[in-house]
């Protein structure tokens, strides 16, 4: 059976303590880059703080995190891609990037309205002898190549194999959770199966205080957010140079 | 056979139509990409066999459980434990890059005296020297460790002085100890029975104590309910033009004050709920100096809206207020509040715990002291005696006389004991994982080399667990929770503790402990000012340096800043 995963994000639980970008980070062995810039990083989770525009005791500020959205319907990368370098994963519904593909073109970057795809200006270091601290089942990318979240798709990989070992087809959901799932001290970030009407991330998404990102591109996001406070809702269709401040990430 | 022009136009014209149809060119572009994509000198991953150890994070005392994963024997990712019940499976940012702490490029790897290369035989005969010529001292980071127990007993021999730098969640509690005469190590705070959390400007939501304590309980208690059943009012400094602090964007209530005025609001809270007759008759002990009026002059904020703030805290009880330092005031308005020693507020977690005499004094007549790598880097003790620095990493301006290489993270055995702000007491091992370079000493591997016959951290983890088996008290949280008292013998319990578990005292009660006023404080000290968004997490972070990967949240993005280097 083909899954469709996806995620429900609760901003009202959010504190921006930035565990889920280091935890992507580690996860999928992005190299740390002090010489970068928040232009030319490599964070393929981003977390931006937004206030609501007023000063004083009416002040109010959101913390929201943002990553590649896996646009279900006419998914914008897939379809600016001349390489076929990113496809939509049939049986989960996963945006895939393959590097080895990537020319490097970074049409992708400019087509995705969300800011989610991060190029990789330099070859990948780290100090000596930290490449042993690398997670093993991912192997580092090349410099010139588009990089995005791919739902820590190594973690799925193992999880299969786990379920193959076993002698079972369906993997146990408890096997595959993302890195930023995981780390989420406040469980602001869930993670689920949105073809399963049972998944709590199904019945998070059809919550009244759920939105999506630009719902008006009809990219139909699999990534939910939730928020009870009207203002925060609104973000979600805020054009460029109007509504509330945000603190470019 | 004659070949002419054409034949050859005809052959090549042929071959390159056969070229275009055959996979050889497709294949080879391909080839290339991947090659020239593959450079030998990108890192590959270790290989080997993966396997996850349970450990905790030391580099703060909060000690959160981690679930550390090796490849070929190195640790390459960690996580939280959601069985930890403190921790409760969360990590602050910097833990989750800790892993890769051991190969930063400031790691000290060689004993330094004054910027010198040295030897550990120099070092240890310099130490042994000023042992015989006078009196030394020890600074300790985190009390309470088997490693604790070796420098204490070496001091204590040689009639020299144990110092403790205590973390903010720590020194909040003192004003407590002065007034109760219980120990300040003995209390904490009673959070998960508490209603109404009022923080004087305490990053509650961004680094105070583990972080999986308080921000999850507000996370199922709080987040995004109009009417809460966890209230969080944060009283900080408004800073115009700045973002706010994550306490006060997430709070239910956020309360503007002037900078540093906070010990004058508490101090006109604690007036208000006297005056209005909010808190009981036994309350009542001596009048704040500060009348509603001048508090509300002093911190920007109307006299109606400190009564009203008055109101509202004690509107849900059990309220608590929480310091962010040593600020007598704030104390002093849970003693107004009722809060001192019950339910819901400051509570005594320990019958045996003892007081600790505080490194941030002079620390005279000693003729050497010995830093600990506990302590954190921007520690300066005020002293002129011959200063000898463990650490693991070399956070640059030090003005220890000798830089003494400490093992890094899960490089050496120690054990965790209860984390500052807990409201009960809790023990675990945190074994070895990593073996340490040859060059790294920690303090007490160094002071059992000076003294022979000092007992080992190993002896010592070993007797406390027998001490912890012969209690019969309190609960171990290993994947089930088992009550002390039903664990067979005490190595099924040392085993247990060594897998991973958490000991687990009994819960605190209420009136265990008491606290009466004498004497209103000053209220003129004021509350530090903590960096809104720096990447400091823990403000007792004790590695001079951060994870490589924060880079991510304050060079690649802007979420938090750089830390300052306080001491460059």
């Amino acid at each position: 059976m083909s899954a469709r995963y996806g995620m429900a994000i609760d901003l009202d639980r959010c504190t921006g303590c930035g565990a889920c970008m280091v935890a992507c980070a580690a996860e999928n062995n992005a190299p740390p880059l002090p010489q970068a810039t928040p232009r030319t990083g490599l964070t393929s989770m981003l977390v931006r703080q937004v206030s609501n525009g007023m000063e004083g005791a009416a002040r109010r500020e959101v913390f929201i995190p943002i990553m590649c959205m896996h646009c279900e319907h006419e998914t914008p990368c897939v379809s600016v891609c001349p390489q076929q370098a990113v496809e939509v994963d049939k049986a989960t519904g996963i945006v895939m990037q393959m590097p080895q593909r990537c020319l490097g073109c970074r049409y992708c970057m400019t087509a995705c309205p969300y800011h989610a795809r991060y190029f990789n200006w330099w070859d990948p270091a780290w100090p000596a002898g930290m490449e042993k601290s690398l997670n093993p089942g991912v192997a580092a990318r090349m410099r010139g190549v588009v990089e995005k979240c791919n739902m820590c798709h190594a973690r799925l990989h193992s999880a299969r194999a786990k379920a193959a070992a076993a002698g079972k087809r369906e993997i146990d959901p408890a096997d595959y959770i993302p890195a930023c799932v995981e780390a989420c001290p406040t469980e602001a970030i869930r993670f689920g199966n949105l073809a399963d009407e049972n998944d709590p991330v199904s019945r998070d998404a059809h919550s009244p205080d759920a939105f999506r990102m630009l719902a008006r591109l009809d990219t139909e996001p699999k990534l939910y957010y939730k928020s009870k406070e009207a203002w925060v809702r609104e973000l979600a269709e805020s054009k460029s140079g109007r509504g509330p401040e945000v603190k470019h990430g | 056979m004659k070949v002419t022009r054409r034949d050859l136009l005809l052959l090549g014209a042929a071959g390159t139509a056969g070229l275009v149809v055959t996979p050889v060119p497709w294949k080879l572009l391909d080839d290339v990409s991947i090659w020239s994509q593959n450079w030998p000198w990108i890192p590959q991953p270790t290989r080997g066999p993966v396997e996850v150890k349970q450990s905790f994070c030391t580099l703060c005392p909060n000690g959160c459980g981690m679930r550390v994963r090796m490849a070929a024997g190195w640790p390459v990712g960690v996580a939280g434990v959601s069985s930890h019940p403190i921790s409760r499976g969360a990590l602050c940012p910097l833990g989750y890059g800790a892993h890769q702490l051991n190969w930063h490029p400031q790691r000290l790897r060689t004993v330094r005296h004054r910027a010198n290369s040295s030897s550990w035989g120099e070092a240890r005969a310099a130490f042994a020297k000023a042992c015989s010529e006078g009196r030394i001292a020890i600074v300790d980071g985190q009390p309470g460790r088997a490693a604790s127990s070796v420098m204490k007993t070496f001091v204590q021999k040689r009639d020299g002085s144990y110092r403790v730098a205590l973390g903010p969640e720590s020194q909040a509690l003192a004003p407590y100890e002065i007034w109760s005469g219980v120990p300040a190590a003995a209390l904490g705070y009673d959070l998960e029975n508490a209603q109404t959390v009022v923080s004087f400007g305490a990053p509650l939501l961004d680094g105070w104590g583990s972080p999986g304590r308080f921000t999850r309980l507000w996370a199922e208690r709080a987040a995004g309910m109009a009417d809460p059943q966890l209230r969080l009012i944060q009283v900080e400094a408004s800073l115009s033009g700045t973002s706010l602090s994550r306490t006060a964007a997430r709070a239910w209530q956020w309360v503007p004050v002037r900078a540093g005025a906070e010990g004058a609001l508490a101090a006109g809270l604690a007036r208000a709920l006297l005056d209005e007759h909010l808190v009981s008759v036994s309350a009542r002990g001596p009048m704040p100096p500060l009348t509603v009026a001048q508090a509300a002059e002093q911190t920007g904020l109307s006299t109606g809206a400190i009564v009203d703030l008055a109101r509202t805290m004690i509107a849900r009880p059990p309220v608590v207020a929480i310091a962010n330092d040593g600020n007598p005031a704030i104390a002093a308005l849970n003693v107004v509040l009722g809060a001192a020693g019950a339910r819901g507020g400051i509570v005594r977690r320990s019958k045996h715990a003892e007081s600790y005499a505080s490194a941030e004094g002079v620390i005279d007549s000693a003729r050497a002291v010995l830093i600990d790598s506990t302590v954190p880097w921007d520690f300066t003790p005020k002293t002129d005696a011959e200063v000898f620095r463990f650490a693991a990493w070399d956070g640059g301006s030090s003005k220890a006389d000798w830089l003494l290489p400490a093992p890094g993270f899960l490089e050496e055995l120690t054990d965790v004991p209860t984390a500052p702000a807990s409201a009960v007491e809790t023990y675990a091992v945190a074994p070895s994982l990593v073996k340490a370079p040859p060059e790294v000493q920690s303090a007490a591997q160094f002071l059992g080399g000076i003294d022979p016959a000092s007992i080992t951290v190993e002896k010592i983890i070993h007797t406390r667990c027998d001490d912890l088996f012969r209690g019969r008290a309190g609960t171990l949280h290993g994947q089930e929770a088992t009550p002390v008292a039903k664990v067979e013998s005490v190595q099924k319990l040392e085993e247990q503790l060594w897998k991973g578990a958490v000991w687990i005292g009994e819960p605190p009660r209420s009136g265990d402990f008491r606290c009466e006023l004498k004497e209103w404080p000053a209220t003129g000290s004021s509350a530090r000012v903590v960096n809104r968004s720096s990447v400091n997490w823990s403000r007792a972070w004790l590695a001079p340096v951060l994870p490589p990967l924060v880079s991510k949240l304050c060079q690649e993005s802007s979420l938090r800043e750089a830390p300052e280097r306080r001491n460059s």
